[in-house]
């Protein structure tokens, strides 16, 4: 699905052109300098949230998007235990009746390729809030965006991915977007049980992106200006001894702050665990809360572009 | 091959950060080994063996005690050797590896064939008890199951790239490149 400047839905991140990622990404600009200017925009529109597998935090980042644009919001949180999908109803002919009642319609699932079947039949707008391990590409442009936001440059930038890159779905979509820009330099640092995949190590090869792996974060850390962290996923390992010895080795403390470049940051789409300790939260490198925050104006823009 | 073959993109390491490379790496092989007793270093040609030289003069400055060294040709175990002209033969000049851990030292690994190549011509002068292989550069696209034990740094690379290392003892200083290839 080549989107060029028509947006109908959100899917994956390889969608977005470099053209409408600095489109979109100059509308979140707006938003959050004057986020009153856009007050009452889609004044009568209604969303639906369906949520097949809990996301309080995505959920309500929508939410509060559509209800800051002066939109309303209605939504199941257990999509799959409370409707019609426990009584045998497919997700095909869930989309086809919700889209009669809303304007857009947010759709987490567990499958892969959920949003795609959902696109395939609904009426209306399909976002796309994660699909099992596919993808989250509304995540991979909040974090795009923050980098932008934080950096003021995309273009040039030497991005560390570090922790659990074989199922972690940001850092895929995440990479998927970077490579759609120039001078990109990828350092992927991961146990080799959770290294990334070769399905996106081919597509940064064909991009002629330079990327290299590692497992030491330490002598990455002077070299980069993003740290992409990621929690390293304990039902990921089947030998829990595995598990164990990779568990601490990502860490991000004072000391190892200390090596990282002074405008560097570091970044994480939370919920975090131990991979960043709490007294990093006071260094102005520490953008995963204001990465969080974006998440907001992003969803507004992008609400906002679907619906306006 | 010379830095002019191709249009020079970035300097990946300089002749400071070469050094101090170096010196970390002869540090994690002393305490990786527990000291340099049967330690050989093998460098590989052309700018290996150089390198092997320089890390054992660090191990002698570390441990007070001379660490043998050698250099291995690796023209006749070359995976692509039908593709090559032939070259001339460097001979090796190796002391004697059996029952010895040989760390193997080069300049940059990239899809691992060399270092491949280089154990393979490494067995026909006897069986080391164990074989380590430091490089300078790792800028990654392995096509082997080979990974380095000592790395000096590790540099994004894409396929379209090319790193040389110049060192002084053959080109007058030292310096890693990126060149456009």
């Amino acid at each position: 699905m080549a989107v060029g400047s028509r947006l109908r839905h959100v899917i994956e991140s390889q969608q977005f052109s470099r053209t409408l990622l600095e489109d979109l990404f100059s509308r979140s600009d707006e938003i959050k300098r004057e986020p009153h200017r856009f007050m009452g925009r889609l004044n009568g529109q209604v969303m639906a949230a369906l949520f097949y597998e809990p996301s309080t935090r995505t959920r309500l980042s929508f939410e509060a998007a559509m209800l800051r644009l002066g939109g309303q919001t209605m939504g199941t949180d257990n999509a799959r235990e409370f409707s019609s999908a426990a009584k045998g109803e497919t997700l095909e002919d869930t989309i086809r009746i919700v889209s009669g009642y809303a304007d857009v319609i947010v759709l987490r699932h567990n499958e892969e390729g959920a949003a795609k079947r959902a696109a395939a039949v609904s009426s209306v707008p399909i976002i796309n809030a994660g699909d099992g391990p596919g993808q989250h590409p509304t995540q991979a442009l909040l974090d795009l965006y923050t980098i932008k936001d934080e950096l003021n440059r995309i273009d040039g930038i030497k991005v560390a991915m570090v922790g659990d890159l074989a199922y972690g779905r940001t850092v895929r979509s995440l990479t998927y977007l970077l490579s759609k820009f120039k001078d990109i330099k990828i350092w992927f640092v991961a146990p080799p049980t959770v290294a990334m995949r070769n399905d996106l190590k081919a597509h940064l090869d064909e991009r002629h992106v330079p990327w290299v792996e590692t497992e030491d974060m330490e002598a990455v850390l002077p070299e980069v200006d993003v740290v992409y962290m990621t929690r390293i996923q304990k039902e990921r390992f089947s030998d829990p001894a595995d598990y164990e010895a990779v568990k601490g080795v990502y860490r991000i403390d004072k000391s190892t702050l200390e090596q990282m470049r002074k405008y560097a940051i570091v970044m994480h789409p939370l919920p975090r665990v131990d991979e960043i300790a709490p007294e990093v939260d006071d260094d102005a490198r520490a953008a995963y809360f204001r990465q969080a925050r974006n998440g907001l104006h992003v969803r507004m823009a992008l609400l906002d572009r679907l619906l306006a | 091959m010379s830095i002019t073959q191709g249009r020079l993109k970035a300097t990946v390491m300089d002749a400071e950060q070469i050094r101090r490379s170096l010196s970390r790496i002869a540090h994690e092989i002393v305490e990786r080994n527990r000291g340099t007793q049967d330690l050989v270093l093998v460098g590989i040609p052309a700018k290996g063996d150089h390198l092997a030289v320089r890390l054992a003069a660090k191990l002698m400055e570390l441990e007070r005690a001379p660490v043998a060294v050698g250099s291995i040709d690796i023209s006749q175990h070359r995976d692509d050797r039908h593709l090559r002209e032939p070259a001339h033969r460097a001979t090796s000049n190796m002391p004697d590896v059996k029952g010895k851990v040989v760390v193997l030292v080069d300049d940059v690994i990239h899809h691992g064939r060399t270092a491949r190549a280089a154990m393979d011509a490494l067995m026909d002068f006897g069986r080391p008890r164990a074989i380590q292989l430091a490089v300078l550069i790792d800028r990654g696209h392995r096509e082997l199951p080979i990974r380095p034990d000592y790395v000096g740094k590790n540099v994004p690379t894409s396929d379209a790239e090319r790193i040389d290392v110049l060192i002084s003892e053959e080109d007058g200083v030292d310096q890693a490149v990126i060149v456009a290839g």
